[in-house]
């Protein structure tokens, strides 16, 4: 678990005073609460899965049998505690390029959560590469931003654009440009910031019954189009060989690659959830997530993204799953009380 | 790292549909573009010149005349300070220069002085060409060297019993490489091949005497050339693997499947012969493994070169060939350019022997299906050199069906041409 917001009394490197709004510690330059990634460099187990013998090469396969040993980025969890996500490489598929970043701030205007979620296209150069420093890339952009107080719309969209030449710097002379989708959202006391381009999803999971879920964002894939444009059914789009065929994404030529920017101010409590489309394959009715992740998701978004990567994998696990759930408005947790008269109950 | 340099890159699909068990990798492996890579401690060159003193290169005289001059240019591209010698072959062999037998250091003086031996050898006897390998054998071991090089000419068929040559071609692997020549057309391609293949050297053809000059020039500037002797690709494949076969396909077509050494429990070395600078070859790689379930990723070898230097083998630069296994026909069906474009190649080099066989054989139906497949291959690929070697044995009807006849009148040296050369591949574009 990483990245808690630079607490108000000093830097947790130096110790010296930082302000809220800081994002380096003037006095020893460390950087305070960066996004936290899923780049897998924390755990990966040791040792064959397919042969059980200990001899791995450096370059990660069995000295043995040849299987490749699994990387860290195969399952990963990342709980911030106002927000947290589960990204899985599934079983069908030998890597995962779906990545996620998660980060936290705390503003003048109270705390504010923002993720990022990108899904590498696999027919194109470097996918796990590409969606890896895509989602590092926005969400830096977007912490920075969130910090100076800057407008979250315009931030969105540069925090497209420079993830955009992160990818495009991935490929080298004779390949192709690495490809990947980009759904980025940032959570503040008052709306959701929604920002996409490419399948990966946006949702709205919604609290109370009055308020209906809802899904916050329109997939750039030909199938989608067609239903837009009244030439194919809702009902058939899923099923369509269309409904994976992006129209736009990161790492295309910049004419298409233009993302969509949108301000959502919800009526109240509830959880967005940002997914890629190894989860919504299965379950891509708004509906039903929320009935899966809900009401687990307010107050515990790691369990409730664990749950929904699970659905995914026991329905088939075709392709990798990520999902991230932020409860909305963001807030932390009010301390432990340690106070009163000895014996009382105090955690 | 006392071998700077030395890459091996790797192309293939590595995307497999369930089920499917076999890899196929391109190895391209470039030698360094420097003057100097030899590892520190090499003990230098060694060359022989092998000339055939039979009866026959009398008829016509210009054919040992030129032998003899051609022999004197190669010698004089000799290095100053390479060890070298030449051996005049009949139904025995004898040492020319130095007469007393051993080697000799080339300066000015020991290359003056060969020449004049070599502008007083006169033909008479017979050939016996496993005689002359294994005085050249035998002179060599008394001699240390990295590099040991032999340019053998002969005008004719050998005499011995097969069996001789065979075991002397055995005696000699692994010890020194040898380009044969052939003058004129009364000389057998298959023995002249036997011994090239397995000694790791090239085969030609030299239809006129007058081209012996330039050719023997060019052979040993190639041969003054090489920094790195026995340099081996190795090869290490999962334990339940099977390497299917291991083939030079550029410049030229070669298996080395079955000289593959055990080098470890799973591993093996095949050997590449001597390199110079700058140098590129490409090899074809095929591997047998066990499938995994989709979704898994397997490593199906580990290509890396292992090069003999005076402190030991060292092994440099590292491929990998890998497997992953994938329900996304996008991926798996996804060709490689290279392998398919040597599967080609390979399959146009066995073409052209199988057509000329059949063709000695009298088999007139097979022959013109086999070359007129060769043809087909042959432009597809453009591989002009072949094509056009081609058609001096067929007439083309029509090129890209491999619609062929076969040419009534055939000169035996276009025969020879095609088929010494027919081992030769384009390369393809990365």
């Amino acid at each position: 678990m990483a990245g808690p917001a630079a607490p108000a009394g000093g830097c947790p490197s130096c110790g010296a005073p930082v302000g809220p709004q800081d994002s380096f510690c003037e006095a020893c330059g460390t950087e305070l609460a960066p996004a936290s990634v899923s780049s897998g460099e924390v755990g990966g187990n040791p040792g064959c899965q397919s042969c059980s013998s200990a001899r791995v090469s450096p370059d990660g396969y069995c000295e043995s049998c040849g299987g490749k040993v699994s990387s860290g980025r195969d399952h990963e969890e990342l709980d911030l505690g106002l927000l947290a996500g589960v990204t899985d490489r599934g079983l069908r598929h030998h890597r995962n390029e779906d990545a996620m970043a998660l980060a936290t701030a705390d503003t003048v205007r109270g705390p504010v959560a923002l993720a990022v979620v990108c899904d590498g296209v696999s027919t194109s150069a470097r996918p796990d590469e590409a969606s890896l420093a895509a989602a590092q890339a926005a969400a830096s952009v977007l912490l920075t931003a969130v910090r100076a107080g800057d407008d979250l719309l315009e931030a969105s969209s540069q925090a497209v654009r420079t993830a955009g030449e992160a990818v495009d710097s991935l490929a080298g002379p004779a390949e192709d440009v690495p490809s990947a989708t980009l759904v980025s959202a940032v959570l503040t006391s008052e709306a959701v910031t929604v920002c996409w381009l490419g399948d990966s999803r946006a949702y709205w999971l919604a609290d109370a019954a009055g308020s209906a879920a809802q899904q916050l964002t329109r997939d750039d894939s030909l199938a989608a189009e067609m239903v837009a444009r009244g030439l194919l059914a809702e009902a058939d789009a899923l099923a369509s060989p269309h409904a994976h065929v992006l129209t736009r994404w990161l790492g295309a030529d910049p004419g298409e690659s233009v993302p969509h920017v949108a301000r959502f101010e919800p009526p109240g409590p509830g959880v967005l959830l940002l997914c890629s489309d190894g989860l919504w394959n299965y379950l891509p009715e708004a509906a039903d997530l929320a009935g899966l992740a809900m009401p687990g998701a307010l107050t515990r978004p790691l369990a409730a993204a664990a749950a929904l990567v699970t659905f995914a994998i026991d329905a088939g696990g075709a392709d990798n799953i990520t999902a991230v759930l932020a409860p909305f408005p963001p807030t932390r947790p009010a301390p432990a009380v340690t106070e009163g008269p000895p014996g009382a109950a105090a955690r | 790292m006392s071998q700077p340099g030395f890459t091996v890159d790797i192309y293939q699909n590595e995307y497999l549909t369930e089920g499917a068990r076999e890899v196929n990798a391109v190895v391209t492996v470039t030698s360094p573009d420097t003057a100097d890579f030899a590892p520190r401690g090499s003990q230098g060159s060694a060359e022989i010149i092998i000339v055939d003193c039979s009866g026959s290169m009398a008829s016509p005289q210009t054919k040992i005349a030129q032998a003899r001059a051609a022999t004197a240019v190669a010698v004089d591209a000799i290095r100053d300070g390479v060890a070298f010698a030449v051996i005049a072959g009949t139904q025995t062999a004898r040492h020319v220069f130095p007469e007393d037998g051993g080697l000799a250091i080339a300066d000015p003086r020991t290359r003056g002085r060969a020449k004049r031996m070599v502008g007083r050898l006169r033909p008479g006897g017979g050939t016996a060409i496993g005689e002359w390998l294994r005085l050249a054998h035998q002179t060599f071991i008394r001699h240390p060297a990295d590099l040991r090089h032999v340019i053998l000419l002969t005008d004719g068929k050998n005499g011995e019993a097969s069996r001789r040559l065979d075991d002397a071609i055995r005696l000699c692997e692994g010890v020194f490489s040898c380009d044969c020549r052939g003058v004129g057309t009364d000389w057998k391609v298959g023995e002249l091949r036997e011994i090239s293949t397995a000694l790791l050297g090239t085969v030609d053809i030299v239809p006129d005497p007058a081209g012996l000059a330039a050719d023997f020039a060019a052979m040993m500037e190639a041969a003054m050339g090489k920094q790195v002797a026995d340099v081996a690709l190795r090869v290490w494949a999962p334990q339940h693997a099977t390497i299917r076969f291991v083939k030079l396909v550029a410049p030229a077509v070669e298996d080395l499947t079955g000289r593959r050494r055990q080098a470890g429990p799973q591993a093996g070395d095949y050997p590449t012969g001597a390199w110079g600078a700058a140098e590129s070859r490409d090899y074809h790689v095929c591997v047998e493994v066990r499938p995994a379930a989709v979704g898994q990723e397997m490593l199906a070898a580990r290509v890396s070169l292992v090069v003999g230097s005076p402190s030991g083998p060292q092994v440099i630069g590292q491929g990998l060939v890998r497997a992953i296994w994938t329900d996304d026909e996008a991926l798996s069906t996804r060709i490689s350019s290279q392998v398919a474009h040597y599967t080609g190649q390979a399959e146009l080099v066995q073409a052209v022997q199988e057509g000329l066989a059949a063709r000695r054989e009298g088999d007139v139906s097979t022959a013109t299906a086999k070359l007129g497949r060769a043809v087909a291959l042959a432009q597809q690929s453009g591989n002009e050199g072949t094509a056009s070697r081609l058609a001096k044995i067929v007439d083309v009807v029509d090129a890209a069906t491999g619609t062929v006849r076969l040419k009534k009148k055939v000169e035996d040296a276009d025969e020879m041409a095609l088929d010494t050369r027919s081992t030769k591949t384009v390369r393809t574009k990365k």
